[in-house]
């Protein structure tokens, strides 16, 4: 079942969108087919229990959320020495070639309608593009979000031995008065060969906002591909995290979390494909949920036939600091090559009640004990991320939702 | 004199609290919780080692994790009674009534228990990742002062100074370490804590390892030894301290459990099933559990006539006498 096209939209709005930025004809043509196949394609597979479809995509109301013509954002972008960090728009002007042979080259704009919708409609996103040997420290993409609908496209290209650290936050602007949003950010990575990326992301959007994320890499020979999000607000958040180790010797870590408290719904997910040889994954998932809030996980190591000498590791951890809040996983591991080291392990608690006791018996009043719990179960992630301001926002965002 | 700044007891050989268990009785508690203390009558002043021994399954662990509030246990008859003296107040600003030198442990959550000068060493020390041991043992040293100014503070006060300092609890990071906004200040905690470990012999990595995390056995229980000599407790129970240990660390650990009495002048309850560790840390009192019952006590070579001959003979004492 696909979903309805939403009456506002139509080839006049894209050509429109298109047309005030100035975009060429090959972007436009792009848009336009993604318009069309809105129609065919269907919304992202979410994860079944029994009796129970866990996150229901099919009730946004995308009429009502999508205000195509009046999107606004105001976003800072910090550059570093020897590399490009322009908005997607004035990067058309400065490196169209680049961005005509990358767009759309690691997430197909027709992968699902949320993406087709993306790249029909989006107006804001960056650009970053590190030449062969720069190593580009401490990237910095600040966007704020100053509309009902939001639709952002970043893409990230490394060329051989390139190296980028970067820190993407996003957060909501004015006040929304209780009005439903909606934001989409679709993130491509290139790796080229024996490049570096870190690309972290941390999405602390008010609690009016329905927020859907696709980000992708693909990973040349020896090219090294890591992710961490961090996913703090939102009402609903679906978020897709891949790479696609295609290069033989190549590397990715995926590392997620998430905090979620009151009515939040967080469907958050790692997937990996091995595809050469001699590749390496670790996906490493932390989410704590409060009050009635709900998350749920699915991960993926997809190991492909040729995926000759593979490891790939895998596992989540979910905090329950609530009776009422719910949580589910599955971990998955998918084989086609027998010649790989692999684990996959995910598990669903509440704070261990002796831990508690432990430091409580050194002094340690029982809320406090609590929440130097919760800070300290998240130091696995915190401790994987290269920009210091990411790991000191992640931190600051998870030490205020305890208070 | 040890030079500590920060002691919040001090004490001489004139003064003395004094854990008093009085026929403590107590179960699991679950619904029809098996009953496992049937009478526990214990007393350890400041200043004296006392050896808790006893079969398997005696009550010896539960009689110390119900001294320190844990919440599986139930009590169901009895008191345990933390009396204090002059000394161990003598930080506390307030003025103080007859009430404040006694109090009923029952009546008190494990912080509040903790922050008055009960210690638990734990037989299973949790592993806590992601909390450093630094700023563990700094959290819980400001935290030991924070409660005792509240359990000490005059009733009618209470509340004006809840609204006037609401607790904003822990507020530093797990990745750095402790901000400067305590009692005591990063540098002197690190000063304090490097003496202590230089007493047990601890290398100085541990300060900045995650609390437990990884730790061998042994470790583990030379941090129990620390921690108790930062927190510097009234009196001090310390559940079978002595297990895993190799006889390197079983002597860094007695050490340590010496200058606990020696030097802060705490009280020792030490369970163990073992002479070996007596002969370094040599108790003044040796009391044996059966049943869930202390049923003899006695000098230290009481402890090496159970080494020899067993519990058996014991047992057939107490029944024949009953």
């Amino acid at each position: 079942m696909s979903v309805q096209v939403p009456a506002t939209l139509s080839a006049e709005t894209v050509e429109k969108i298109a047309e005030e930025r100035n975009e060429p004809e090959w972007l436009l043509e792009a848009r336009l087919d993604a318009l069309d196949a809105l129609e065919d394609v269907e919304l992202p597979d979410v994860i079944q229990t029994p009796g129970r479809r866990w996150t229901n995509l099919e009730a946004l109301d995308f009429e009502a959320l999508v205000d195509p013509l009046n999107q606004s954002d105001e976003t800072e972008r910090v550059s570093a020495e020897g590399a490009t960090v322009l908005s997607f728009v004035d990067a058309l002007d400065e490196h169209e070639d680049l961005l005509r042979e990358h767009f759309g080259s690691v997430i197909d704009p027709e992968t699902n309608y949320l993406t087709a919708l993306s790249a029909a409609l989006f107006t804001t996103g960056t650009f970053i593009y590190v030449p062969e040997g720069v190593d580009a420290e401490d990237v910095k993409i600040r966007a704020e979000m100053n509309s009902r609908t939001l639709f952002s496209h970043t893409l990230v290209v490394t060329e051989k031995s390139g190296s980028a650290t970067i820190l993407e936050s996003i957060e909501s602007g004015e006040d929304t008065d209780g009005e439903d949003r909606y934001f989409s950010n679709i993130v491509e990575v290139v790796a080229g060969e024996n490049s570096y990326v870190q690309y972290g992301s941390l999405q602390n959007l008010n609690e009016d906002t329905y927020h859907y994320t696709l980000k992708r890499a693909d990973a040349d020979t020896y090219a090294t591909a890591n992710w961490i999000e961090g996913n703090i607000g939102s009402r609903l958040t679906r978020s897709d995290v891949e790479t696609e180790l295609n290069g033989d010797g190549s590397e990715s870590k995926i590392v997620g979390s998430f905090f979620g408290h009151e009515d939040q719904h967080l469907d958050v997910n790692a997937r990996v494909w091995h595809k050469a040889e001699h590749t390496t994954a670790d996906l490493v998932t932390r989410g704590v949920l409060d009050d009635t809030a709900r998350s749920v996980y699915e991960g993926v190591q997809d190991v492909g036939v040729d995926a000759w000498n593979t490891s790939s590791y895998q596992r989540e951890n979910t905090l329950m600091l609530s009776d009422e809040s719910e949580a589910d996983a599955s971990p998955k591991l998918i084989i086609h090559n027998h010649d790989t080291e692999a684990s996959h392990s995910a598990t669903v608690g509440q704070v261990d009640a002796e831990d508690l006791f432990y430091m409580t018996s050194r002094s340690i009043d029982p809320l406090t004990a609590r929440n130097m719990l919760v800070e300290g179960f998240f130091v696995p992630v915190l401790e994987e991320i290269d920009v210091d301001e990411f790991r000191e926002d992640l931190q600051e965002l998870i030490a205020a939702r305890l208070r | 004199m040890h030079p500590n700044p920060y002691r919040s007891v001090t004490r001489d050989n004139t003064t003395m609290a004094t854990l008093e268990i009085k026929n403590l009785h107590a179960e699991v508690a679950e619904e029809d919780g098996e009953t496992i203390l049937r009478g526990v009558d214990l007393t350890v002043n400041s200043g004296e080692i006392h050896a808790l021994m006893g079969p398997n399954g005696s009550g010896k662990s539960t009689t110390a994790k119900i001294i320190a509030g844990h919440p599986a246990y139930r009590v169901t008859d009895g008191e345990i009674l933390l009396h204090l003296d002059e000394q161990d107040v003598a930080d506390i600003d307030e003025e103080l009534d007859e009430d404040d030198y006694t109090w009923n442990l029952l009546e008190l959550e494990p912080n509040e228990r903790a922050a008055l000068g009960i210690f638990l060493g734990f037989q299973y020390p949790a592993e806590i990742e992601g909390v450093t041991m630094t700023n563990f043992l700094r959290q819980a040293l400001n935290a030991k002062a924070d409660e005792r100014e509240e359990l000490f503070e005059d009733e009618d006060e209470d509340a004006a100074e809840a609204e006037e300092e609401e607790d904003t609890g822990y507020d530093t990071s797990p990745m750095e370490g402790p901000a400067d906004d305590g009692e005591i200040g990063v540098a002197e905690f690190q000063q304090l804590l490097k003496e202590k470990m230089e007493l047990l012999d601890m290398d100085e990595k541990f300060a900045r390892r995650y609390l437990n995390a990884g730790f061998s056995g042994g470790e583990k229980k030379q941090n129990e030894v620390l921690q108790a000599a930062i927190l510097e407790p009234a009196v001090a129970v310390l559940d079978e301290i002595d297990s895993g240990l190799d006889i390197d660390r079983l002597q860094d650990v007695s050490k340590g459990i010496n200058a606990l009495r020696d030097e802060q002048g705490t009280g020792i309850l030490q369970i163990t099933h073992y002479q070996r560790i007596l002969d370094y840390v040599e108790p003044d009192h040796v009391h044996v559990m059966l049943d869930g019952k202390v049923v003899k006590s006695g000098d230290a070579s009481l402890a090496e006539e159970l080494e020899d001959k067993g519990y058996d003979w014991i047992r057939e004492e107490v029944y024949q006498a009953a």
